[in-house]
Protein backbone atom coordinates (compact mmCIF):
# COMPACT_ATOMS: atom_id res chain seq x y z
CA UNK A 1 0.00 0.00 0.00
CA UNK A 2 1.58 3.43 -0.86
CA UNK A 3 2.17 5.69 2.27
CA UNK A 4 0.30 8.62 2.25
CA UNK A 5 3.67 10.65 2.48
CA UNK A 6 4.41 9.28 -0.95
CA UNK A 7 1.71 11.47 -2.31
CA UNK A 8 4.06 14.56 -1.45
CA UNK A 9 6.63 15.37 -4.11
CA UNK A 10 8.54 18.04 -5.40
CA UNK A 11 5.53 19.44 -7.09
CA UNK A 12 3.07 19.39 -4.42
CA UNK A 13 5.99 21.40 -2.18
CA UNK A 14 6.41 23.90 -4.94
CA UNK A 15 3.14 24.29 -5.35
CA UNK A 16 2.10 25.21 -1.53
CA UNK A 17 5.56 27.60 -1.58
CA UNK A 18 3.77 29.44 -4.11
CA UNK A 19 0.63 29.72 -2.15
CA UNK A 20 -1.56 27.07 -3.55
CA UNK A 21 -4.33 26.67 -0.95
CA UNK A 22 -5.42 22.68 -2.56
CA UNK A 23 -1.40 21.96 -2.37
CA UNK A 24 -1.54 22.79 1.39
CA UNK A 25 -4.64 21.27 2.06
CA UNK A 26 -3.12 18.40 0.65
CA UNK A 27 -0.18 18.83 3.14
CA UNK A 28 -2.23 19.33 6.06
CA UNK A 29 -4.39 15.86 5.31
CA UNK A 30 -1.04 13.85 5.15
CA UNK A 31 0.58 14.94 7.73
CA UNK A 32 -2.50 16.15 10.72
CA UNK A 33 -2.83 13.02 12.40
CA UNK A 34 1.22 12.26 13.19
CA UNK A 35 1.53 16.09 14.19
CA UNK A 36 -1.53 16.25 15.97
CA UNK A 37 -0.49 13.05 17.92
CA UNK A 38 2.97 14.54 19.00
CA UNK A 39 0.87 17.40 20.05
CA UNK A 40 -1.24 15.45 22.21
CA UNK A 41 1.63 13.66 23.79
CA UNK A 42 3.88 16.44 24.16
CA UNK A 43 0.90 18.39 25.88
CA UNK A 44 0.42 15.58 28.44
CA UNK A 45 -2.59 14.36 26.70
CA UNK A 46 -4.54 18.31 26.89
CA UNK A 47 -6.24 18.09 23.56
CA UNK A 48 -7.33 21.36 23.04
CA UNK A 49 -3.90 22.93 23.99
CA UNK A 50 -2.63 20.43 20.84
CA UNK A 51 -5.57 21.51 18.62
CA UNK A 52 -3.45 25.22 18.97
CA UNK A 53 -0.07 23.75 18.70
CA UNK A 54 -1.34 21.73 16.01
CA UNK A 55 -2.83 24.90 13.93
CA UNK A 56 -0.09 27.31 15.24
CA UNK A 57 2.45 24.39 13.68
CA UNK A 58 0.44 24.69 10.09
CA UNK A 59 0.21 28.21 10.23
CA UNK A 60 4.03 28.19 10.75
CA UNK A 61 4.53 25.94 8.14
CA UNK A 62 2.36 27.62 6.11
CA UNK A 63 4.73 30.63 5.75
CA UNK A 64 8.13 29.09 6.45
CA UNK A 65 7.27 27.02 3.65
CA UNK A 66 8.25 29.55 1.44
CA UNK A 67 12.21 28.81 2.93
CA UNK A 68 12.40 25.22 2.58
CA UNK A 69 15.53 24.39 0.03
CA UNK A 70 15.27 21.07 -0.22
CA UNK A 71 18.53 20.69 1.35
CA UNK A 72 17.35 17.64 3.60
CA UNK A 73 13.65 15.62 3.57
CA UNK A 74 10.97 17.34 3.89
CA UNK A 75 9.82 15.13 6.54
CA UNK A 76 12.89 15.73 8.33
CA UNK A 77 12.10 19.68 8.01
CA UNK A 78 8.63 19.62 9.60
CA UNK A 79 9.13 17.29 12.05
CA UNK A 80 12.06 19.79 13.12
CA UNK A 81 8.89 22.60 12.96
CA UNK A 82 7.02 20.13 15.10
CA UNK A 83 9.62 19.19 17.43
CA UNK A 84 10.46 22.99 17.91
CA UNK A 85 6.80 23.91 18.66
CA UNK A 86 6.19 21.27 21.11
CA UNK A 87 9.31 22.60 23.02
CA UNK A 88 8.16 26.32 22.44
CA UNK A 89 4.88 25.27 23.92
CA UNK A 90 5.93 23.38 26.88
CA UNK A 91 8.29 26.64 27.93
CA UNK A 92 5.37 28.61 27.38
CA UNK A 93 3.42 26.41 29.50
CA UNK A 94 5.64 26.24 32.18
CA UNK A 95 5.83 29.96 32.86
CA UNK A 96 1.97 29.90 32.66
CA UNK A 97 1.56 26.16 35.36
CA UNK A 98 4.80 26.57 37.15
CA UNK A 99 3.77 23.32 39.13
CA UNK A 100 3.41 21.37 35.47
CA UNK A 101 0.62 19.64 34.20
CA UNK A 102 -0.80 16.52 36.34
CA UNK A 103 -2.02 12.93 34.47
CA UNK A 104 -3.84 10.97 36.61
CA UNK A 105 -2.92 7.70 36.26
CA UNK A 106 -4.87 4.77 36.58
CA UNK A 107 -3.85 1.51 38.13
CA UNK A 108 -5.45 -1.35 36.46
CA UNK A 109 -4.38 -3.86 39.41
CA UNK A 110 -7.76 -4.04 40.91
CA UNK A 111 -10.64 -4.83 38.23
CA UNK A 112 -13.09 -6.44 38.30
CA UNK A 113 -13.63 -9.63 35.63
CA UNK A 114 -16.23 -8.02 33.54
CA UNK A 115 -13.27 -5.20 32.87
CA UNK A 116 -10.76 -7.39 32.19
CA UNK A 117 -11.84 -6.86 28.40
CA UNK A 118 -10.83 -3.32 28.96
CA UNK A 119 -7.30 -4.01 30.30
CA UNK A 120 -5.68 -3.18 27.14
CA UNK A 121 -7.24 0.03 27.14
CA UNK A 122 -5.79 1.24 30.56
CA UNK A 123 -2.43 -0.11 29.42
CA UNK A 124 -2.73 2.21 26.59
CA UNK A 125 -3.72 5.50 29.30
CA UNK A 126 -1.04 4.27 31.40
CA UNK A 127 1.47 4.99 28.46
CA UNK A 128 0.40 7.60 27.47
CA UNK A 129 0.59 9.09 30.70
CA UNK A 130 3.85 7.44 31.55
CA UNK A 131 5.47 9.52 27.98
CA UNK A 132 3.37 12.67 29.24
CA UNK A 133 5.83 12.50 32.24
CA UNK A 134 9.24 12.01 30.11
CA UNK A 135 11.51 14.82 29.99
CA UNK A 136 11.11 16.00 26.55
CA UNK A 137 14.61 14.43 25.44
CA UNK A 138 13.57 11.38 26.07
CA UNK A 139 10.16 11.52 25.19
CA UNK A 140 10.58 13.22 21.26
CA UNK A 141 12.58 10.45 19.79
CA UNK A 142 9.94 8.35 21.45
CA UNK A 143 7.20 9.51 19.85
CA UNK A 144 9.29 9.96 16.84
CA UNK A 145 9.46 6.37 16.75
CA UNK A 146 6.43 4.67 17.69
CA UNK A 147 4.28 7.85 15.71
CA UNK A 148 6.37 8.93 13.09
CA UNK A 149 8.29 5.64 12.53
CA UNK A 150 11.35 7.49 12.09
CA UNK A 151 14.84 5.89 11.71
CA UNK A 152 17.72 6.51 14.22
CA UNK A 153 19.35 8.88 11.22
CA UNK A 154 16.27 10.76 10.65
CA UNK A 155 15.77 11.24 14.53
CA UNK A 156 18.69 12.71 14.73
CA UNK A 157 18.25 14.86 12.13
CA UNK A 158 15.41 16.08 13.23
CA UNK A 159 16.77 16.87 17.05
CA UNK A 160 20.03 17.69 15.72
CA UNK A 161 21.94 15.63 17.52
CA UNK A 162 24.19 12.05 16.73
CA UNK A 163 23.22 8.85 16.09
CA UNK A 164 24.10 7.70 19.01
CA UNK A 165 22.35 10.16 21.34
CA UNK A 166 19.10 9.16 19.53
CA UNK A 167 20.09 5.58 20.94
CA UNK A 168 21.19 6.31 24.44
CA UNK A 169 18.04 8.59 24.98
CA UNK A 170 15.98 6.28 23.41
CA UNK A 171 17.38 3.45 25.74
CA UNK A 172 16.48 5.99 28.85
CA UNK A 173 13.44 6.72 28.05
CA UNK A 174 12.47 2.93 27.38
CA UNK A 175 14.02 2.17 30.61
CA UNK A 176 12.17 4.99 32.45
CA UNK A 177 8.63 3.40 30.72
CA UNK A 178 9.52 -0.04 32.11
CA UNK A 179 10.11 1.04 35.50
CA UNK A 180 7.25 4.12 35.69
CA UNK A 181 4.99 0.90 34.31
CA UNK A 182 6.02 -2.25 36.52
CA UNK A 183 3.00 -2.68 37.82
CA UNK A 184 1.67 -3.72 35.16
CA UNK A 185 4.13 -6.31 33.53
CA UNK A 186 1.28 -9.31 34.39
CA UNK A 187 -0.79 -11.23 31.58
CA UNK A 188 -3.76 -9.45 33.86
CA UNK A 189 -3.20 -6.23 32.58
CA UNK A 190 -2.66 -7.05 28.86
CA UNK A 191 -6.29 -8.66 29.10
CA UNK A 192 -4.44 -12.45 28.40
CA UNK B 1 33.44 -13.37 28.38
CA UNK B 2 35.13 -10.72 28.44
CA UNK B 3 33.99 -8.43 25.92
CA UNK B 4 32.08 -4.56 26.68
CA UNK B 5 28.71 -4.64 27.97
CA UNK B 6 26.03 -3.53 25.22
CA UNK B 7 23.50 -1.48 27.43
CA UNK B 8 23.87 0.98 25.42
CA UNK B 9 22.82 -0.44 22.10
CA UNK B 10 19.78 -2.50 23.95
CA UNK B 11 17.50 -0.48 21.98
CA UNK B 12 19.29 -0.07 18.39
CA UNK B 13 19.73 -3.93 18.70
CA UNK B 14 16.11 -4.31 19.07
CA UNK B 15 14.73 -1.96 16.22
CA UNK B 16 16.83 -3.60 13.68
CA UNK B 17 19.94 -0.32 14.01
CA UNK B 18 22.81 -2.92 14.01
CA UNK B 19 24.59 -4.40 11.44
CA UNK B 20 24.13 -8.01 11.23
CA UNK B 21 27.86 -8.47 12.71
CA UNK B 22 27.19 -6.05 15.07
CA UNK B 23 24.11 -7.69 16.15
CA UNK B 24 25.71 -10.85 16.49
CA UNK B 25 28.54 -10.04 18.83
CA UNK B 26 25.31 -8.05 20.78
CA UNK B 27 23.17 -11.23 21.23
CA UNK B 28 26.83 -13.09 22.21
CA UNK B 29 27.76 -11.10 25.07
CA UNK B 30 24.08 -10.68 26.24
CA UNK B 31 23.62 -14.43 26.45
CA UNK B 32 26.57 -14.37 28.48
CA UNK B 33 26.39 -10.95 30.79
CA UNK B 34 23.75 -11.45 33.33
CA UNK B 35 24.02 -7.38 33.89
CA UNK B 36 23.42 -6.88 30.37
CA UNK B 37 20.62 -9.30 29.99
CA UNK B 38 18.49 -7.97 33.60
CA UNK B 39 19.18 -4.46 31.28
CA UNK B 40 17.72 -5.76 28.24
CA UNK B 41 14.52 -7.09 29.84
CA UNK B 42 14.45 -4.00 31.02
CA UNK B 43 14.83 -2.14 28.07
CA UNK B 44 12.35 -4.60 26.31
CA UNK B 45 9.43 -4.33 28.61
CA UNK B 46 9.88 -0.55 27.46
CA UNK B 47 9.25 -0.90 23.75
CA UNK B 48 6.66 -3.38 24.66
CA UNK B 49 4.87 -0.48 26.48
CA UNK B 50 6.26 2.06 23.47
CA UNK B 51 4.64 0.64 21.40
CA UNK B 52 1.18 0.59 22.73
CA UNK B 53 0.69 4.48 21.81
CA UNK B 54 -1.84 4.65 19.36
CA UNK B 55 -1.77 7.50 16.72
CA UNK B 56 -4.31 9.91 17.05
CA UNK B 57 -6.69 11.32 14.31
CA UNK B 58 -6.76 15.12 14.64
CA UNK B 59 -10.30 16.75 14.90
CA UNK B 60 -12.41 17.51 11.89
CA UNK B 61 -12.73 21.25 12.78
CA UNK B 62 -9.13 21.61 12.41
CA UNK B 63 -9.05 22.88 8.82
CA UNK B 64 -11.98 24.22 9.00
CA UNK B 65 -10.42 26.53 11.81
CA UNK B 66 -7.09 26.89 9.94
CA UNK B 67 -8.91 28.10 6.23
CA UNK B 68 -9.68 31.91 7.51
CA UNK B 69 -6.38 32.19 9.52
CA UNK B 70 -4.53 30.50 6.49
CA UNK B 71 -6.35 33.64 4.27
CA UNK B 72 -5.94 36.37 6.91
CA UNK B 73 -2.08 35.36 7.02
CA UNK B 74 -1.57 35.44 3.23
CA UNK B 75 -3.16 38.41 3.14
CA UNK B 76 -0.24 40.41 5.47
CA UNK B 77 2.36 38.18 3.71
CA UNK B 78 0.91 37.19 0.00
CA UNK B 79 2.49 34.48 -1.99
CA UNK B 80 3.04 34.38 -5.58
CA UNK B 81 0.41 33.83 -7.68
CA UNK B 82 -0.05 30.10 -8.09
CA UNK B 83 1.03 27.87 -10.74
CA UNK B 84 -0.94 24.84 -10.39
CA UNK B 85 -3.16 23.62 -13.56
CA UNK B 86 -6.11 22.72 -13.46
CA UNK B 87 -5.13 19.19 -14.16
CA UNK B 88 -3.17 19.41 -11.31
CA UNK B 89 -5.55 20.36 -8.98
CA UNK B 90 -8.37 17.80 -10.27
CA UNK B 91 -5.62 15.48 -9.51
CA UNK B 92 -4.74 16.87 -5.84
CA UNK B 93 -8.70 16.91 -5.02
CA UNK B 94 -8.79 12.94 -6.12
CA UNK B 95 -5.83 12.55 -3.86
CA UNK B 96 -7.31 14.33 -1.45
CA UNK B 97 -10.74 12.67 -1.73
CA UNK B 98 -8.64 9.20 -1.60
CA UNK B 99 -7.03 10.03 1.49
CA UNK B 100 -10.25 11.16 3.56
CA UNK B 101 -12.13 7.81 2.33
CA UNK B 102 -8.77 5.81 3.40
CA UNK B 103 -9.09 7.73 6.64
CA UNK B 104 -12.73 7.08 7.24
CA UNK B 105 -11.85 3.63 6.12
CA UNK B 106 -9.06 3.05 8.60
CA UNK B 107 -10.85 4.51 11.68
CA UNK B 108 -13.99 2.42 11.29
CA UNK B 109 -12.39 -0.67 10.61
CA UNK B 110 -9.60 -0.23 12.84
CA UNK B 111 -7.25 -1.58 10.43
CA UNK B 112 -4.05 0.63 11.09
CA UNK B 113 -2.05 -2.02 13.24
CA UNK B 114 -3.17 -5.17 10.74
CA UNK B 115 -2.26 -2.89 7.61
CA UNK B 116 1.87 -1.86 9.37
CA UNK B 117 1.47 -5.59 10.28
CA UNK B 118 0.75 -6.84 6.57
CA UNK B 119 4.16 -5.14 5.60
CA UNK B 120 6.29 -7.29 7.96
CA UNK B 121 7.85 -10.09 6.11
CA UNK B 122 10.47 -12.60 6.19
CA UNK B 123 12.94 -13.62 3.32
CA UNK B 124 12.39 -16.76 2.38
CA UNK B 125 15.11 -18.49 -0.11
CA UNK B 126 13.93 -21.80 -2.07
CA UNK B 127 16.71 -24.55 -1.02
CA UNK B 128 15.09 -27.57 -2.95
CA UNK B 129 12.17 -27.89 -5.53
CA UNK B 130 9.00 -25.31 -5.72
CA UNK B 131 8.04 -24.26 -1.68
CA UNK B 132 4.62 -22.52 -1.60
CA UNK B 133 4.20 -19.29 0.28
CA UNK B 134 0.28 -19.07 0.40
CA UNK B 135 -0.79 -20.58 -3.22
CA UNK B 136 2.19 -18.80 -4.79
CA UNK B 137 5.36 -20.83 -5.46
CA UNK B 138 8.70 -19.50 -4.71
CA UNK B 139 11.13 -19.59 -7.40
CA UNK B 140 14.33 -18.79 -6.09
CA UNK B 141 13.79 -16.07 -3.32
CA UNK B 142 10.10 -15.11 -1.92
CA UNK B 143 9.01 -12.92 1.29
CA UNK B 144 6.99 -13.84 4.01
CA UNK B 145 3.70 -11.70 5.35
CA UNK B 146 3.06 -12.09 8.86
CA UNK B 147 0.37 -14.26 8.48
CA UNK B 148 1.33 -16.19 5.86
CA UNK B 149 1.96 -20.09 5.62
CA UNK B 150 4.98 -21.54 3.82
CA UNK B 151 4.50 -24.94 2.75
CA UNK B 152 7.51 -27.49 0.98
CA UNK B 153 6.48 -30.86 -0.51
CA UNK B 154 7.78 -33.72 -0.27
CA UNK B 155 10.71 -32.53 -2.63
CA UNK B 156 10.74 -29.01 -1.46
CA UNK B 157 12.69 -27.18 1.48
CA UNK B 158 13.21 -23.66 2.34
CA UNK B 159 15.18 -21.32 4.31
CA UNK B 160 13.90 -18.48 6.19
CA UNK B 161 16.07 -15.41 7.23
CA UNK B 162 14.18 -14.46 10.70
CA UNK B 163 15.14 -10.46 10.33
CA UNK B 164 18.46 -10.13 11.30
CA UNK B 165 18.76 -12.77 13.87
CA UNK B 166 19.54 -16.26 12.45
CA UNK B 167 18.21 -18.45 9.88
CA UNK B 168 15.30 -21.27 10.17
CA UNK B 169 15.52 -24.36 7.52
CA UNK B 170 12.31 -25.70 6.84
CA UNK B 171 12.38 -29.50 5.55
CA UNK B 172 10.66 -31.67 3.14
CA UNK B 173 6.63 -31.43 3.82
CA UNK B 174 6.33 -28.85 6.61
CA UNK B 175 3.72 -26.42 6.82
CA UNK B 176 5.23 -23.00 8.79
CA UNK B 177 3.42 -20.02 9.21
CA UNK B 178 5.07 -16.00 10.22
CA UNK B 179 2.70 -15.17 13.46
CA UNK B 180 4.70 -12.11 14.52
CA UNK B 181 7.90 -10.12 13.87
CA UNK B 182 8.65 -7.36 15.93
CA UNK B 183 11.70 -5.73 17.72
CA UNK B 184 10.73 -7.79 21.15
CA UNK B 185 8.88 -10.81 19.54
CA UNK B 186 9.53 -12.99 16.55
CA UNK B 187 7.14 -15.71 16.58
CA UNK B 188 6.30 -18.77 13.72
CA UNK B 189 3.90 -21.69 13.90
CA UNK B 190 4.60 -24.78 12.94
CA UNK B 191 1.97 -26.53 12.49
CA UNK B 192 3.80 -29.82 10.86
CA UNK B 193 7.36 -31.29 9.52
CA UNK B 194 10.92 -30.44 11.05
CA UNK B 195 12.72 -26.95 11.42
CA UNK B 196 15.97 -26.40 12.11
CA UNK B 197 16.81 -22.97 13.44
CA UNK B 198 20.22 -21.13 13.98
CA UNK B 199 19.28 -17.95 16.12
CA UNK B 200 22.21 -15.75 17.46
CA UNK B 201 19.03 -13.70 19.60
CA UNK B 202 19.35 -12.70 23.23
CA UNK B 203 16.95 -15.39 25.20
CA UNK B 204 13.14 -15.81 24.40
CA UNK B 205 13.14 -13.18 21.61
CA UNK B 206 12.61 -16.10 19.05
CA UNK B 207 9.42 -18.72 19.44
CA UNK B 208 8.18 -21.46 17.61
CA UNK B 209 4.19 -22.30 18.31
CA UNK B 210 3.73 -26.09 17.61
CA UNK B 211 0.56 -27.81 18.50
CA UNK B 212 1.72 -29.23 21.90
CA UNK B 213 4.24 -26.32 23.42
CA UNK B 214 6.03 -23.34 22.86
CA UNK B 215 9.71 -23.69 22.00
CA UNK B 216 11.53 -20.66 23.47
CA UNK B 217 14.97 -20.01 22.07
CA UNK B 218 17.43 -19.13 24.68
CA UNK B 219 20.14 -18.29 21.97
CA UNK B 220 20.91 -21.54 20.37
CA UNK B 221 20.73 -24.46 17.31
CA UNK B 222 18.13 -27.09 17.43
CA UNK B 223 15.40 -29.09 15.18
CA UNK B 224 11.81 -29.75 16.16
CA UNK B 225 9.62 -31.99 14.37
CA UNK B 226 5.63 -31.88 14.48
CA UNK B 227 3.66 -35.38 13.94
CA UNK B 228 0.65 -35.40 12.15
CA UNK B 229 -0.96 -35.77 15.65
CA UNK B 230 0.52 -32.83 16.62
CA UNK B 231 2.94 -34.24 19.13
CA UNK B 232 6.64 -32.89 18.60
CA UNK B 233 10.47 -33.44 19.43
CA UNK B 234 12.94 -30.99 19.94
CA UNK B 235 16.49 -31.90 19.85
CA UNK B 236 19.09 -29.21 21.22
CA UNK B 237 22.41 -28.88 19.62
CA UNK B 238 23.82 -26.06 20.81
CA UNK B 239 22.98 -23.56 23.55
CA UNK B 240 19.33 -23.92 25.95
CA UNK B 241 15.92 -24.01 24.42
CA UNK B 242 12.91 -23.64 26.99
CA UNK B 243 9.43 -25.68 26.12
CA UNK B 244 6.58 -24.39 27.38
CA UNK B 245 2.82 -25.27 27.87
CA UNK B 246 0.80 -23.25 30.65
CA UNK B 247 2.86 -23.62 33.97
CA UNK B 248 4.67 -26.44 32.76
CA UNK B 249 8.62 -25.66 31.51
CA UNK B 250 11.50 -28.05 30.66
CA UNK B 251 15.00 -26.55 29.80
CA UNK B 252 16.64 -28.39 27.30
CA UNK B 253 20.14 -27.99 26.98
CA UNK B 254 22.67 -28.77 23.90
CA UNK B 255 23.07 -32.85 23.75
CA UNK B 256 19.14 -33.49 25.11
CA UNK B 257 16.11 -33.70 23.50
CA UNK B 258 12.47 -33.47 24.74
CA UNK B 259 9.13 -34.81 23.19
CA UNK B 260 5.69 -32.71 23.81
CA UNK B 261 2.37 -34.17 23.52
CA UNK B 262 -1.23 -32.43 22.67
CA UNK B 263 -2.80 -31.51 25.79
CA UNK B 264 0.18 -32.69 28.32
CA UNK B 265 2.89 -30.36 26.46
CA UNK B 266 6.35 -30.87 27.14
CA UNK B 267 7.40 -34.13 29.03
CA UNK B 268 10.78 -34.23 30.90
CA UNK B 269 14.33 -33.61 28.92
CA UNK B 270 17.36 -36.28 28.30
CA UNK B 271 20.05 -36.19 26.80
CA UNK B 272 20.19 -38.50 23.90
CA UNK B 273 23.09 -40.51 24.93
CA UNK B 274 21.37 -41.84 27.58
CA UNK B 275 20.43 -46.09 26.93
CA UNK B 276 17.23 -46.69 24.99
CA UNK B 277 15.79 -48.23 28.23
CA UNK B 278 16.63 -45.34 30.26
CA UNK B 279 14.41 -43.04 27.24
CA UNK B 280 12.18 -45.72 26.73
CA UNK B 281 11.06 -45.58 30.43
CA UNK B 282 11.00 -41.89 30.40
CA UNK B 283 8.57 -41.65 27.56
CA UNK B 284 6.54 -43.79 30.29
CA UNK B 285 6.96 -41.54 33.30
CA UNK B 286 5.89 -38.90 31.20
CA UNK B 287 3.11 -40.27 29.10
CA UNK B 288 1.48 -43.00 30.28
CA UNK B 289 -1.68 -42.68 32.35
CA UNK B 290 -1.42 -46.05 34.17
CA UNK B 291 -0.05 -45.26 38.05
CA UNK B 292 1.85 -48.62 38.55
CA UNK B 293 3.45 -48.48 35.15
CA UNK B 294 5.00 -44.64 35.70
CA UNK B 295 6.44 -46.20 38.94
CA UNK B 296 7.83 -49.29 37.67
CA UNK B 297 9.47 -47.19 34.45
CA UNK B 298 10.80 -45.03 37.22
CA UNK B 299 12.95 -47.53 38.78
CA UNK B 300 14.08 -48.67 35.53
CA UNK B 301 15.35 -44.95 34.93
CA UNK B 302 16.98 -44.80 37.80
CA UNK B 303 18.84 -47.87 37.33
CA UNK B 304 20.03 -46.87 33.83
CA UNK B 305 20.81 -43.21 35.12
CA UNK B 306 24.17 -41.64 34.61
CA UNK B 307 25.16 -38.47 36.64
CA UNK B 308 24.62 -36.40 33.82
CA UNK B 309 21.10 -37.77 33.81
CA UNK B 310 20.63 -35.60 36.71
CA UNK B 311 19.26 -32.79 34.52
CA UNK B 312 16.40 -35.56 33.73
CA UNK B 313 16.00 -36.40 37.43
CA UNK B 314 16.48 -32.73 38.11
CA UNK B 315 12.87 -32.07 35.85
CA UNK B 316 11.51 -35.50 37.22
CA UNK B 317 11.53 -33.77 41.42
CA UNK B 318 9.54 -30.97 40.05
CA UNK B 319 6.89 -32.99 38.85
CA UNK B 320 6.51 -36.02 40.76
CA UNK B 321 4.51 -35.93 44.33
CA UNK B 322 4.65 -37.97 47.54
CA UNK B 323 6.93 -40.91 48.04
CA UNK B 324 8.12 -40.92 44.51
CA UNK B 325 9.71 -37.54 44.79
CA UNK B 326 11.85 -38.77 47.89
CA UNK B 327 13.05 -41.49 45.62
CA UNK B 328 14.17 -39.51 43.23
CA UNK B 329 16.27 -37.27 45.29
CA UNK B 330 17.89 -39.99 47.02
CA UNK B 331 18.89 -41.13 43.36
CA UNK B 332 20.19 -37.78 42.32
CA UNK B 333 22.38 -37.54 45.95
CA UNK B 334 23.75 -40.82 45.01
CA UNK B 335 25.16 -39.77 41.52
CA UNK B 336 25.68 -36.00 42.37
CA UNK B 337 25.80 -35.40 46.12
CA UNK B 338 24.54 -32.16 47.05
CA UNK B 339 27.09 -29.69 48.28
CA UNK B 340 27.32 -28.42 51.76
CA UNK B 341 24.44 -27.51 53.59
CA UNK B 342 22.07 -29.16 50.87
CA UNK B 343 19.45 -31.37 53.17
CA UNK B 344 16.83 -33.70 51.67
CA UNK B 345 14.41 -32.13 54.27
CA UNK B 346 15.32 -28.44 52.37
CA UNK B 347 15.28 -29.75 48.75
CA UNK B 348 11.86 -31.70 49.36
CA UNK B 349 10.68 -28.63 51.12
CA UNK B 350 11.23 -26.44 48.19
CA UNK B 351 14.13 -24.48 50.20
CA UNK B 352 14.40 -21.65 47.26
CA UNK B 353 18.21 -21.09 48.41
CA UNK B 354 19.17 -24.64 48.59
CA UNK B 355 17.53 -25.40 45.48
CA UNK B 356 19.78 -22.91 43.71
CA UNK B 357 23.38 -23.83 45.39
CA UNK B 358 22.14 -27.44 44.47
CA UNK B 359 21.36 -26.46 40.47
CA UNK B 360 24.26 -24.59 40.01
CA UNK B 361 26.61 -27.14 40.80
CA UNK B 362 24.29 -29.66 38.79
CA UNK B 363 24.98 -27.06 35.34
CA UNK B 364 28.52 -27.84 34.98
CA UNK B 365 27.59 -31.86 34.82
CA UNK B 366 24.94 -31.11 32.37
CA UNK B 367 26.92 -28.63 30.10
CA UNK B 368 30.59 -29.76 30.41
CA UNK B 369 30.42 -33.85 29.43
CA UNK B 370 29.62 -35.93 26.46
CA UNK B 371 30.37 -35.40 22.48
CA UNK B 372 29.05 -32.92 20.49
CA UNK B 373 28.37 -30.56 23.02
CA UNK B 374 29.76 -27.05 23.08
CA UNK B 375 31.89 -25.43 25.61
CA UNK B 376 29.80 -24.43 28.33
CA UNK B 377 28.58 -20.78 28.73
CA UNK B 378 29.84 -20.50 32.50
CA UNK B 379 28.77 -16.74 33.11
CA UNK B 380 25.68 -15.72 33.61
CA UNK B 381 24.09 -19.13 33.20
CA UNK B 382 23.00 -19.67 36.71
CA UNK B 383 20.59 -16.95 36.86
CA UNK B 384 19.04 -18.11 33.54
CA UNK B 385 18.42 -21.21 35.15
CA UNK B 386 16.93 -19.65 38.11
CA UNK B 387 15.04 -17.83 36.38
CA UNK B 388 13.77 -20.54 33.96
CA UNK B 389 13.70 -23.98 35.80
CA UNK B 390 10.60 -24.94 36.74
CA UNK B 391 9.07 -24.12 39.86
Amino acid sequence: MMAAEQLIDGRVIEACQQGDRAAFQLLFETYKDKVFSIAVYSSGGDRAVADDVTQQIFLKLFTAIRQFRGDSEFTTWLYRLVVNACLDERRRRRRLLPWGETVAMRNPGDKKPQEKQYARLEVTEAVQAAIAELKPKFRLPILLKYIEGLSYEEIASVMGCSKGTVASRLNRGHSQLAKRLSHLNNPAAWGE
Amino acid sequence: MFSKHVTRDISAYCHGELSNEESKQFAEHLISCAKCRTKFDEVKLGIKFAEQLPKLSAPDHLWRDLEPLLARQNEAQPFRSPVWSWQMKAAAAAVLLLLSSWGIWLVYSNRVDEISADKRAWRVRRLDGAPKVGAERISNNGELAVGEWLETDANSRAQIAVGSIGNVEVDENTRVRLLETRPTEHRLELARGKMSAQIWAPPRLFFVNTPSAVAADLGCAYTLEVDDHGASLLRVTSGWVALQLKARESMVPAGAACETRPVLGPGTPYFEDSSASFQESLKKVDFDSGAVTRSAALTVLFEQARPRDTLTLWHLLMRVDGEDRGRVYDKMAALSPPPPGVTREGILGSDQTMVNIWRNELETTWMGVGKGVPKPIKTGLSDRLKELTPK
